[in-house]
């Protein structure tokens, strides 16, 4: 069995370089003071980010420049695969199977606004991923499908067949794909856990740790659009949870989904732990979905917490691979945020609140 | 050079009318670091007040920017303005650019919008391209295509009056339409579309009379080559677009000039504007203060006299004097430009507090005779010296590039360096072309020293670097001490552990170490001698937290009770500040054995490779040695350039060097926006 220095040495070393390449906060303060979106990717020009501006400049086209990033994040998760040991590469395919899901959903969602809801968006088809990313799913097919029976048939061999025949009637009948969407979200974090349990146990503390925080983030998304979309009864909600998540339990979400005075909640749920985040709490969000926001904004507050934690820790583990994406995550989300609100016309003040 | 540029504080007052004429002789002499109003320490009165320029500083920089942008776009970079621009001076009239800017804003959108649509027709094609592809449907033979593809294929007709709704109508869709025939006002087409349109599509066919018609061979023959159309269409559409990228550029450029124009008169509001945004004014008069080099104070007392008409008051104070405003004082580094690369390392640790020394013109020489011991070789640095000149010379005009000029430079000195002692040493790419002029290093490297050579092992290879090392800290030792005398710090000057005291016991250690060496290590100095070079200053030392403790009293209140725990608490203090002279001290001096370190394992490298290439012949020798000293002037030539570094900020300038101090940052011309 391979030591921790004989599996992480050369990648802690090469990621802690690529690490200090990651865009500083200046920029993006640069970026969304940027006049527009033509100027805010001039800025980027001298960073690995420079291909967005010439994909941009001849197609005019935002979201195909988004594309590019999107492949470029799936290039680097490959990439780091290659160095990785045996043990952790499973972990990095589970991880990349998100881009996959993703893709798949947004590939169904065609299928089901033009089939369900007879509405068509012909450009939604052009940004769509249809080379392979772990498995050959033919997306042409999806996009193109007469049925869910279809769709199914074509996922012959990978996890989301059963998923889709399960659910593709109740989307139909329900005239929703959340119950899918939910449904493909806990087949991937379970996936994901399934992976952390498979790693030693130094390993597994530090995964599950992080990973913990994102299926938090995760969940808080879910009751958001539960909330705002939906209005499910709690129960509704709990179901549909992803399971494993680290701060959140059954209570607290109890309390958040339906309490009025959430200070206190909100300082039971940070707790001790996170002292930091006390001038957070100091805004008070006034109706559930301001609070539920308020608590994604703490749970990114503690992922950040946790990163730079495992940067400053024993550093031969799983965690600065995963510090790692989710640094580099949080950087092409912030990049594409600024970017869309520019191409929308967002104040200054806006920008800044969102970063 | 050895210590910062001498400084002078102006505190001036002039009358209001003045201002903008002392502004701008201000800005032209651009030698000025402005105190804030708020460290001016005048009470305003209540018609006193910040001088509020015309435009605010925010509104100038706000619109700066948007033209930095803008320009950007097409790789254009705004130089600083000249003093004939100032000169010619004229305020801009910030609406009327602003609605220029969102003009040119307006039409650079609008040619977006155009190529956001024409890019999702041209990714429709690509659609109907790629199912062409991949189901292998040959539309050059006019096949209908096969039943798994996604691609619908008909022939119909319509009357010719429907025709333009009809392709208008596609337009949303993925779908590629061909005229074959007109005939009796109805128009013959055949239609290629998405299997998944097909709802869409019949709508529109019904909405336009859309007839199916079986078209005859004749009339398909005529236009049959359907692949060749929508390669066609896809490059006739793909040139457009770049011609509308063109016109982005275009459009910028042509307006290039009047931006860069407006850019210039903008800056040189916004550094009038930041200039007198440090301005105190009352109804009649204004007073400013800052900081600038003595040796231009005679100039600026002139200018700003010539500028007011000789109405103005101005009062200077030296850097030492109390009657200065504000405590810190700015520093300026005052070297020759020939020690800019060294100058770069020394502010890259930090700045030196003004009045102390500067280190960069010691750094130079240290550093490159530490670099030189560990990577002795003529032809590696001749290659050393060509590739920093070049990036030098590459480099030399690009003021956005600073950092890399001054980098080849170090590079260039570096090599001379190595080229030095390469020849001191006798070692050009590795090879003894050449008698050594001081010793031969690969020959005792290799087990074969020169006869009579004073220098034969690699120990006394070592005990020069080790000398070298106890140079430089006895150097860094003085450089305290008169940095200590120069800020009176009497104390710190006598018991610090780089001061007098641990002076003493530094220069008392190497004594006994020399004197042990030169006995064969084995004899020591007699008691009395050790007593006096390192147990009396020792024992003065205990001195140091007593007094810092009566001088000091209040900080030490709560150890006051107890006079034995008071005791052991010197003691302790004393025991470990002793500890930590005699631990530091020591391992600092070993740490230059590094350099020898890296000197030999230079050599062995180059031998190593010598070894390898005899092993071989012909070109895999030639081959051999190349890539040898490619390797080696690569991985050692960098961790000769850190350990040298590290030595410099690690065993040097903790010696003396606080590197707290303010950089002089004057508002000029060319100041950084």
């Amino acid at each position: 069995m391979a030591g921790a220095l004989t599996k992480y040495s050369f990648i802690n070393a090469k990621l802690r370089a690529r690490i200090s390449q990651i865009l500083p906060d200046e920029v993006f303060g640069q970026l969304a003071q940027s006049a527009s979106v033509d100027a805010a990717l001039a800025l980027l020009r001298d960073t690995p980010f420079a291909p967005l501006e010439e994909v941009y400049n001849s197609t005019g086209d935002l979201r195909l420049a988004e594309i590019e990033l999107l492949k470029s994040e799936i290039e680097l998760y490959r990439n780091i695969h290659r160095y990785l040991h045996e043990s952790s590469r499973r972990l990095v395919d589970v991880l990349l199977s998100q881009f996959e899901i993703d893709n798949l959903k947004n590939a169904i969602r065609i299928y089901f606004d033009r089939k369900v809801r007879g509405h068509v968006d012909e450009s939604a088809a052009h940004y769509i991923l249809y080379e392979p990313i772990l498995r050959s799913i033919p997306m042409d097919i999806i996009v193109n499908a007469r049925s869910f029976d279809e769709i199914a048939g074509v996922c012959q061999g990978t996890p989301y067949k059963a998923i889709i025949e399960k659910y593709g009637a109740v989307v139909e009948s329900e005239g929703s794909l959340f119950r899918l969407e939910v449904a493909f979200d806990q087949l991937y974090y379970a996936d994901l856990i399934d992976a952390i349990n498979k790693l030693d146990r130094v390993d597994r503390e530090v995964a599950i740790r992080l990973i913990g925080v994102e299926i938090d983030l995760q969940n808080i998304s879910w009751i958001i659009r539960f909330k705002k979309f939906y209005d499910l009864p709690l129960d509704a909600v709990v179901a549909a949870l992803i399971p494993g998540g680290f701060h959140l339990n059954r209570a607290t979400i109890d309390e958040l989904y339906q309490a009025q005075n959430v200070t206190s909640v909100l300082q039971k749920f940070v707790g001790g732990a996170h002292p930091g985040l006390s001038a957070l709490l100091a805004s008070q969000a006034s109706d559930s979905t301001s609070r539920l926001m308020l608590i994604r904004r703490i749970l990114e507050e503690i992922q950040r917490h946790e990163v730079q934690r495992i940067l400053a820790g024993y550093p031969f583990t799983i965690g600065i691979i995963l510090a790692y994406f989710i640094l580099k995550a949080d950087e092409l989300k912030r990049i594409r945020m600024i970017l869309n609100a520019k191409q929308l016309g967002r104040p200054l003040e806006r920008i800044e609140n969102m970063l | 050079m050895i210590l910062t540029t001498a400084m002078t504080q102006l505190f001036a007052v002039v009358l209001r009318r003045d201002k903008e004429r002392v502004t701008e002789t201000l800005l032209r002499e651009g030698v000025m670091q402005f105190l804030s109003t708020s460290e001016l320490d005048i009470e305003p009165r209540h018609n006193q007040s910040g001088a509020a320029p015309d435009a605010s500083l925010a509104e100038l920089s706000d619109m700066r920017k948007r033209i930095e942008g803008i320009l950007h776009t097409v790789g254009t970079i705004p130089s600083a303005p000249q003093e004939t621009d100032l000169q010619n001076r004229a305020p801009v009239n910030l609406a009327k650019e602003a609605e220029r800017l969102d003009r040119i804003d307006g039409e650079r959108e609008s040619i977006r919008e155009r190529q956001r649509s024409l890019q999702q027709e041209i990714l429709k094609l690509e659609d109907l391209r790629r199912q062409v592809n991949l189901y292998g449907v040959d539309l050059g033979k006019l096949q209908a295509p096969a039943r798994q593809s996604m691609l619908a294929m008909q022939t119909g007709r319509l009357p010719a009056s429907n025709a333009k709704r009809f392709e208008e109508s596609l337009k949303g869709l993925p779908a590629l339409h061909m005229a074959l025939a007109q005939q009796d006002g109805m128009v013959h087409y055949l239609l290629l579309s998405m299997k998944r349109d097909q709802e869409p599509i019949e709508r529109i066919l019904s909405s336009v009379g859309w007839t199916k018609v079986e078209m005859s061979q004749e009339v398909l023959s005529a236009r049959k080559n359907l692949s060749g159309d929508l390669t066609a269409k896809l490059q006739a559409l793909t040139e457009e677009q770049k011609k509308l990228q063109d016109r982005v550029t275009d459009l910028i450029r042509q307006e290039e000039p009047h931006l860069k124009d407006l850019w210039v008169r903008l800056r040189i509001q916004e550094l009038c504007a930041k200039i007198q945004a440090s301005f105190q004014s009352s109804s009649r008069t204004v007073i400013f203060a800052g900081w600038l080099a003595s040796s231009m104070k005679e100039r600026l007392s002139a200018k700003i006299a010539e500028a007011c008409e000789g109405r103005c008051y101005l009062e200077w104070h030296d850097a030492d004097s109390d009657e200065t405003i504000a405590s810190e004082v700015p520093v300026q580094f005052n070297n020759p430009k020939v020690l800019a690369p060294f100058q770069m390392l020394v502010s890259n640790f930090g700045i030196p507090q003004y009045g102390t020394i500067d280190p960069t013109p010691f750094v130079m020489p240290i550093y490159l005779i530490m670099f030189g011991l560990m990577f002795a070789d003529a032809g590696q640095g001749l290659v050393l010296t060509l590739i920093g000149a070049l990036s030098a010379y590459l480099t030399r005009n690009n003021q956005a590039k600073r950092g890399t000029y001054h980098l080849s430079w170090l590079i260039a000195w570096c090599g001379l360096s190595a080229i030095v002692f390469g020849v001191l040493f006798g070692s050009y790419f590795g090879k003894a072309l050449f008698e050594p002029l001081w010793f031969d290093f690969h020959g005792i490297v290799a087990g074969h020293p020169e006869t009579g050579s004073v220098i034969r092992d690699v120990y006394d290879i070592l005990s020069i670097t080790i000398y070298f090392g106890i140079t430089v800290i006895v150097l860094g030792l003085l450089f305290n001490w008169f940095n200590l005398i120069r800020t009176r710090r009497w104390v710190e000057l006598v018991f610090d552990k780089g001061g007098i005291l641990g002076g003493w016991i530094y220069g008392g250690g190497v004594y006994i170490a020399s004197y042990m060496v030169d006995h064969g290590y084995k004899e020591f100095p007699s008691g009395n001698t050790v007593f006096l070079l390192v147990g009396l200053p020792a024992l003065l030392l205990l001195i140091k937290e007593p007094y810092h403790h009566f001088a000091h009293g209040k900080a030490h209140a709560e150890k006051a009770g107890n006079p034995i725990f008071l005791v052991l608490t010197f003691l302790m203090e004393w025991i470990v500040e002793l500890l930590e002279i005699f631990s530091g001290y020591l391992s600092n001096t070993l740490s230059f054995m590094r350099v020898a370190g890296l000197g030999i394992a230079h050599v062995c490298l180059m031998i190593s490779f010598f070894t390898l290439a005899g092993m071989t012949s012909g070109v895999f020798s030639v081959l051999i040695l190349i890539i040898g000293n490619i390797l080696v002037i690569g991985l050692e030539g960098l961790s000769a350039a850190i350990q040298a570094l590290r030595l410099n900020y690690y065993e040097f300038f903790t010696k003396f060097f606080h590197g707290t101090g303010k950089l002089y940052t004057p508002i000029s011309l060319d100041s950084e926006p």
